[in-house]
């Protein structure tokens, strides 16, 4: 699996971040349910994501993690929950719990109703958790909190970053995460694990829809392949795209 | 098991007034002063109650002649009081409009016939007509089924609806005469649809209905004729021919069409159309494509600021239907002096009399040429005028070409799609929904339409397994759209919102929207210069240079329905442009330039000027001035390099910003888009690297490093060509495209749910998700074959590619490989002109590494 350390003790796995000291996994951007999502609109799309995201962080968990971050969208629709999304969001909830001692689950925008299910299972849905100096956060709200002096790294999800690279006529899009630094804080907004789709341009008008005011421009691009790849900072990418 | 064809021959006129009824007789007389020879042909065999062809240029009586058989028997049993409140006549039409010329051509003979009755003291019951379209309103609906019309005029997707419908079927119980209009408009997905249609109406009618099919000039006959009936079952074949004169020229509007600067080329080209139409009383312009339709009319508004104001027109598909009405009404009405159209005037709705046609640019077929042109004159003996305009050299061959075939009577041939699963699904949930079916007679019902005649049982039952649900076991629920029952072999409709679905999402045309291209500053800012579809309009990003009409833009931003660029010269594209509008040319029209091409040649070796240009003439039936103007052309390319033709395939080299590979390749955009693609997938595998392919109807090339163009062709053979290409279009854009059709057509993605319209690019989005996803799925899932098979079949043209890579095997055609300093004279618009597309081999991963250390180069370059 691709794999490089971006901050010290902070490991990019694939599409998910390891924090080897505290074996803390994260993954963010799930989504389950996106088909169930597109069924509801007429759109017979076969239900292959669940059994994509199952194999992915099967192999993930061979880094036997204690804590397991969910960081926010686990699921992808808002309002009513089916029954097919329901038992989606439980085995995947049943089989995280067998393999780490804790499930850490934030809040993301479109999470609004996870808390029966969650619940159930002694997990509680939260906006924010931070762990010793290290914050995780979905982005798409500010939490005070967050702020505080003592927490150096801010790890969030919710813009599903991908680089695009164009050579003449050719494009070809990879998830990527993107690393820098805010208030002193480093600052870490990872890539969805939502299969099939790779997210958005990070080149173009990608700031938006963030709580926070980070100046991107400078912020390091790392692209997921069959390792990980540095593009240095965003402003190069932009100017080279 | 296909059934006998037999041409017939012209009946004896007292013969065919033998059989009239007295009060046709003498409502026709007072109307006619004779038998149509379409009618002398087609009259008596539909009285026998014999299936038949009748085709016949526009403007012929063709509609009556398919009618009158049956006026007379309705109006016999009218007589005698034996009408029954039933469907006896289906009449389909492609078009709704036209169907509405019927109604009233029908309904006034209708109520003459009446009076002569009355005169003569007869009773006579009412015959009805009525008009079943996606406008009639449910009033009316509820109308039909309490007054059923004996003459049902509808559309092939209101024919499917219909059949639908439990309690309008009872009507159809006894269909007698089932009549199909403009079938030569039909030789597409919605006659594949219409053709299962056919089926299905025999199916619910006890009697089985006579066929009449009603074309233009159309070949080849026999398959219509097939297409028409079915399988196993006779066709008698009406093959009235050229009775209407034709009086056709190729000109160019400048006598040196290729020494005139840009510029004034164009100002000559509007002052010439703006001569034509002075000199008659209507013109119809044909252009090929919706937005040269509107720069016509708006270049002559502009140049001719007092002439065209009230008394010019446009008219195609884009435009809201209350526009269209309008300016057939206003045509019609003789108050108009010019309307400009694409496609959209060529069906034979009635627009009044039109005294000259002009065909802008090539009509890309010998039968839409004729189509066009026999819009003019709309009379049977009146002569048809036609004139081309040409603007380019390539463009004055093709068309005189053309314009030869026309007048010799050389059609080319359509080919009609076969076992399409997408429409097949439609078409099973609609029968899904009419009553349960036994599965196994409904694969005999889908095999006796010519469309379906050789499906496979393995592709049947795919599309009934997706239609069930048995793709996706665990939410079958959610899938299945019909229930099959495999013990009792039985199947049926699922779900409550079924016939709603089925109504709100039926039909076979993709819907297709598009963006305007406007300047965004500069002397030209705010000008229209054409326009592009929305999805190629998704995959541009500011700075991206595509090219539109042989001009390149850069795209700056958008706003609303309008994308901002600016004019470069210098920039090369960055993104290949997908031009869905262009029409190809015909194989057939295409061997017989490469004919004339191989004649050419020969003429050039031996003989002087003045004899190559007498035999031009009269070859070509074309004037001095073109005779000149091709004469200057072949022999340019004859002394810079040599001329390809029938018998050689020319590959030229040439090194310009990029390495190209030039194939002089005239088989039509439909061969060359999947020799092309072929070659260059082949190529780009010996290398591992992309390569960029230009493909035009004369030709294509290949662009990229070190190709090796010619091994690669030589591993082409007639077997392997379908699996390479299938491999070679899996990831472009045109699969993804086709791919949304399908889905949207096989109702995979609904476009209408739940009272929500979707919009295209909601669509288009959604169906790029769609298709990663059923990939995954299975790789045989009915809706993606059926998209492939499309994208090969209909959009490219892989049977003509299997025989002319024959031919190349064979050595009826000899490759010849040469290097030039400069584009031969017969590459130039290739070049210019050819769409351009990239053939994807480089693995996803070598691309993001190589892409990485391109990128790493540039930082440390930007360092020092």
């Amino acid at each position: 699996m691709a794999g490089k350390e971006i901050f010290k003790g902070i490991e990019i796995k694939g599409k998910a971040l390891w924090i080897a000291k505290e074996k803390i996994l994260a993954v963010a951007d799930l989504h389950i349910g996106y088909e169930q999502a597109l069924n509801e609109q007429g759109i017979l799309a076969p239900r292959e994501m669940f059994k994509e995201i199952e194999k992915e962080i099967k192999g993930l968990l061979k880094l036997k993690p204690k804590i397991i971050v969910i960081n926010g969208d686990l699921k992808h629709e808002f309002g009513r929950i089916s029954r097919q999304e329901w038992k989606d969001v439980s085995n995947i909830l049943d089989f995280l719990k067998k393999h780490a001692k804790k499930i850490i689950l934030i809040k993301g925008n479109h999470d609004t109703i996870l808390k029966p299910i969650s619940r159930q299972r002694g997990i509680d849905a939260r906006n924010f958790y931070i762990k010793k100096d290290v914050c995780f956060i979905h982005g798409h709200k500010m939490f005070a909190e967050c702020l505080d002096k003592k927490i150096k790294t801010l790890i969030m999800g919710h813009r599903h970053p991908a680089i695009i690279l164009r050579d003449k006529a050719k494009s070809e899009s990879y998830k990527c995460f993107l690393a820098g630094r805010w208030k002193g804080k480093r600052v870490i907004i990872m890539p969805s694990f939502f299969p099939l789709v790779e997210g958005s341009d990070i080149s173009a008008d990608f700031e938006n829809k963030l709580a926070f005011n980070f100046n991107l421009k400078n912020f390091e691009v790392y692209a997921i392949g069959d390792k990980v790849y540095d593009f240095g900072k965003l402003k190069k990418v932009r100017s080279l795209a | 098991m296909n059934g006998k064809l037999n041409f017939v021959k012209e009946r004896n006129p007292k013969e065919v007034e033998a059989i009239m009824h007295p009060f046709i007789k003498e409502w026709f007389f007072s109307q006619f002063k004779g038998l149509s020879l379409p009618q002398l042909h087609g009259v008596m065999p539909i009285h026998e109650r014999k299936n038949i062809l009748i085709s016949a240029p526009t403007g012929g009586t063709k509609t009556l002649t398919a009618f009158l058989s049956i006026l007379n028997y309705l109006v016999s049993l009218a007589c005698k009081n034996e009408l029954e409140n039933k469907v006896y006549c289906v009449y389909c039409s492609p078009l709704k409009a036209l169907g509405a010329d019927i109604y009233v051509n029908l309904v006034r003979p209708l109520e003459e016939v009446e009076r002569i009755a009355k005169k003569h003291n007869i009773e006579m019951q009412k015959i009805r007509v009525g008009i079943r379209t996606g406008d009639t309103t449910t009033h009316e609906k509820q109308k039909m089924l309490k007054n059923t019309p004996h003459i049902f005029i509808t559309t092939p997707e209101s024919l499917a609806i219909v059949l639908s419908s439990k309690r309008f079927i009872e009507r159809f119980s006894a269909v007698e005469f089932c009549i199909v209009d403009e079938i030569h408009a039909l030789a597409s997905k919605r006659g594949v649809h219409l053709s299962l249609s056919l089926e299905r109406l025999c199916n619910v009618s006890k009697i089985e209905p006579v066929r009449i099919g009603l074309s233009a000039t159309i070949a080849p006959i026999e398959e219509i004729a097939g297409f028409l009936v079915g399988r196993g079952r006779d066709c008698e074949i009406a093959d009235v021919q050229f009775t209407k004169k034709i009086d056709m020229a190729v000109l160019t509007p400048v006598k040196d069409i290729i020494d005139t600067e840009a510029a004034s080329l164009h100002s000559e080209l509007y002052n010439f159309i703006d001569q034509l139409i002075e000199k008659h009383k209507t013109t119809l312009i044909f252009t090929n494509t919706r937005s040269a339709t509107e720069r016509v009319v708006h270049h002559l508004k502009e140049m001719f600021p007092s002439k065209y104001l009230e008394d010019i027109g446009a008219h195609h598909s884009s435009l809201s239907k209350e526009h269209r009405f309008d300016i057939e009404e206003r045509l019609r009405q003789g108050k108009l002096k010019v309307v400009v159209t694409s496609t959209s005037l060529e069906l034979g709705i009635d627009i009044g009399y039109i005294d000259l046609v002009i065909l802008l640019g090539s009509p890309k077929s010998v039968a839409r040429a004729l189509q066009r042109i026999g819009r003019a004159g709309h009379r049977l003996h009146e002569t048809a005028k036609g004139r081309f305009i040409v603007l380019d050299r390539d463009d004055l061959v093709e068309c005189c070409v053309l314009a030869k075939q026309a007048r010799e009577g050389i059609i080319d041939r359509v080919q009609i799609p076969k076992n399409c699963l997408d429409v097949l699904s439609q078409q099973i949930y609609g029968m899904a929904i009419q009553q349960a079916w036994n599965v196994e007679e409904l694969f005999a019902l889908v095999r006796r339409s010519y469309c379906y005649s050789e499906l496979p049982r393995e592709d049947f039952f795919s599309v009934i397994d997706y239609l069930a649900g048995e793709y996706a076991l665990e939410a079958r629920d959610v899938y299945a759209k019909i229930w099959h029952d495999k013990e009792t072999k039985k199947i049926g409709k699922r779900g409550m919102l079924a016939r709603m679905i089925y109504m709100t999402n039926i039909g076979t045309i993709p819907e297709e929207s598009f963006v305007n291209i406007v300047m965004a500053g500069g002397e030209r800012k705010d000008e229209r210069v054409g326009m592009i579809d929305e999805g190629f309009l998704e995959r541009l990003k500011p700075g991206d240079v595509f090219v539109l009409g042989g001009h390149k833009y850069e795209f700056r931003y958008t706003r609303g329905m309008n994308a901002y660029v600016a004019a470069t010269m210098y920039k090369s594209p960055t993104i290949p442009s997908w031009f869905s509008e262009m029409l190809p040319l015909s194989f057939d029209s295409a061997i017989a330039i490469q004919r004339f091409r191989l004649l050419m040649e020969e003429k050039l070796k031996k003989d002087k000027k003045e004899d190559v240009k007498r035999f031009i003439k009269e070859f070509l039936y074309c004037d001095e001035h073109c005779a000149e103007a091709v004469y200057n052309y072949f022999y340019e390319q004859y002394k810079f390099l040599e001329i390809p033709n029938e018998k050689k395939l020319l590959i030229e080299y040439y090194k310009g910003e990029k390495d190209y590979i030039i194939f002089h390749s005239l088989f039509g955009r439909r061969v060359n888009d999947a020799l092309s693609r072929a070659i260059a997938f082949v190529a780009a595998r010996l290398r591992r690297r992309d390569i960029e392919v230009g493909i035009s109807d004369n030709g294509f090339f290949l662009a990229g490093e070190s190709i090796q163009a010619v091994k690669a062709l030589r591993m082409l053979n007639p077997d392997n060509i379908v699996d390479i290409l299938k491999e070679a279009i899996e990831k472009t854009e045109v699969l993804k495209r086709r791919f949304r059709h399908c889905a949207t057509r096989g109702l995979m993605i609904l476009r209408s749910y739940k009272g929500r319209t979707k919009s295209v690019g909601k669509q288009q989005m959604k169906s790029g998700f769609l298709l990663g996803s059923v990939k995954k799925l299975d790789e045989n899932f009915p809706i993606l074959k059926e998209a492939r098979r499309e994208v090969l079949n209909d959009l490219m043209d892989i049977e003509n590619t299997k025989l002319v890579i024959e031919w190349i095997q064979a050595g009826r055609i000899k490759i010849k490989e040469t290097r030039t300093k400069l584009p031969s004279p017969f590459a130039l618009n290739l070049i210019i002109q050819g769409y351009s597309d990239l053939i994807r081999v480089e693995d996803k991963m070598n691309f993001l590494k190589r892409m990485h250390q391109l990128h790493m180069k540039e930082i440390e370059k930007l360092k020092e």
